[in-house]
């Protein structure tokens, strides 16, 4: 093995980061991340709890599907020479962290009755931005839940019936966004309930952080609502209809 | 044909974009005197919220000045000299401009 190969994040690799949905695992999803550019085995695997030959044999189904690429020295030395081009671009995006929209799906269930509804819990203390998802989602014909505090969530966890799908965002009031999660996936009968994690400011080891403790999704504010709709159908796992539309509550 | 309860949830969506617009200018008005009371955790927090809704209410190029603003009240630290605190004035009168720009939603 060698330890001094490169990788980089191929275009198809970068769609599966910011598309919305995607069928890789955690680990996998991981890596990606942390490859973010380009990055060598070594410099992989330290970042990592693996060795370096887990991390070579993850990057190199990676690599067989597409998702990562191994450039000779031409190529690398091309994206390098982007790289530079590009530093107002980087700067800017290292000052706004990076915009992500992750959505891992789950298993398909079945498409929804006539007057059946699934409910989502919005986590987040922006009080507008609240108002504005709960309408939104209440157009698309969920029933809508919302919590801003810890005592909050806490109650509308407990409320039946049971969240099918929980938007939480990282920065709370009196609580830590990731923490909620960490409980969740605990608790008996919570630990199953999808969670989109949402945030304005998505560093890499945040985007890890949610993801390590058993995030479904991770999306980025501003919301771009068509696609936030299209996360939640993702982990929800719900199929999609005949003629390609989503079978969801609407 | 749109159901009629859609049709009355779209009114309350643009009242919401509508009244977020409206209060806009005292948002802006209360990060200034946040930062005249040297109050700077509570400014990080009232500017990473804004971070996090301009955009979706339309305005995404206030949402990028103030998580520029976050980005740079960060790097200072927990107090701030006299010239940062200038940059965070001049960061902030930004914001005012970027909120005449909107888009729709």
């Amino acid at each position: 093995m060698d330890e001094k190969r490169v990788y980089m994040v191929t275009l198809k690799g970068g769609a599966e980061l910011t598309g919305g949905k995607t069928s890789l695992t955690a680990a996998e999803l991981e890596l990606l991340v942390l490859i973010d550019g380009i990055a060598t085995v070594e410099q992989i695997a330290k970042r990592i709890p693996l060795d370096a030959a887990a991390a070579a044999t993850m990057l190199a189904k990676l690599a067989k599907d597409g998702y990562v690429g191994d450039p000779d020295a031409t190529a690398a030395l091309t994206v390098r020479a982007f790289l530079k081009e590009s530093e107002a671009g980087l700067a800017s995006l290292q000052a706004s962290g990076f915009s992500v929209r992750i959505a891992r799906r789950r298993p398909d269930r079945a498409a929804l009755g006539a007057d059946e509804k699934l409910t989502v819990l919005v986590v987040e203390d922006d009080a507008a931005l609240a108002k504005l998802l709960r309408t939104y989602l209440q157009m698309e014909d969920f029933e809508v839940r919302t919590a801003a505090t810890r005592e909050e969530i806490t109650k509308a966890l407990r409320e039946p019936p049971k969240p099918d799908v929980v938007l939480l965002d990282v920065m709370l009031p009196d609580i830590d966004g990731f923490d909620v999660l960490a409980k969740m996936r605990q608790h008996e009968t919570l630990k199953d309930v999808p969670v989109i994690m949402t945030t304005a400011k998505a560093t890499r080891e945040a985007v890890l952080t949610g993801l390590q403790r058993g995030a479904d999704g991770y999306v980025t504010k501003p919301y771009d609502m068509p696609l936030l709709l299209h996360a939640i159908y993702i982990v929800l796992g719900l199929p999609k209809r005949a003629d390609g539309a989503w079978s969801g509550p609407a | 044909m749109v159901r009629p309860r859609v049709s009355s949830l779209r009114v309350e969506l643009d009242a919401l974009v509508a009244e977020y617009r409206r209060e806009l200018p005292q948002k802006l008005a209360h990060l200034d005197a946040l930062l005249a009371e040297a109050r700077l955790a509570r400014l990080k927090r009232e500017l990473h919220t804004l971070a996090g809704s301009a955009g979706t209410f339309g305005m995404p190029r206030l949402g990028e000045a103030a998580l520029a603003a976050e980005a740079y009240l960060d790097s200072c630290g927990s107090r701030v000299d006299d010239a940062q605190r200038a940059e965070l004035g001049r960061l902030l009168a930004l914001l005012r401009e970027a909120s005449a720009t909107i888009e729709r939603p």
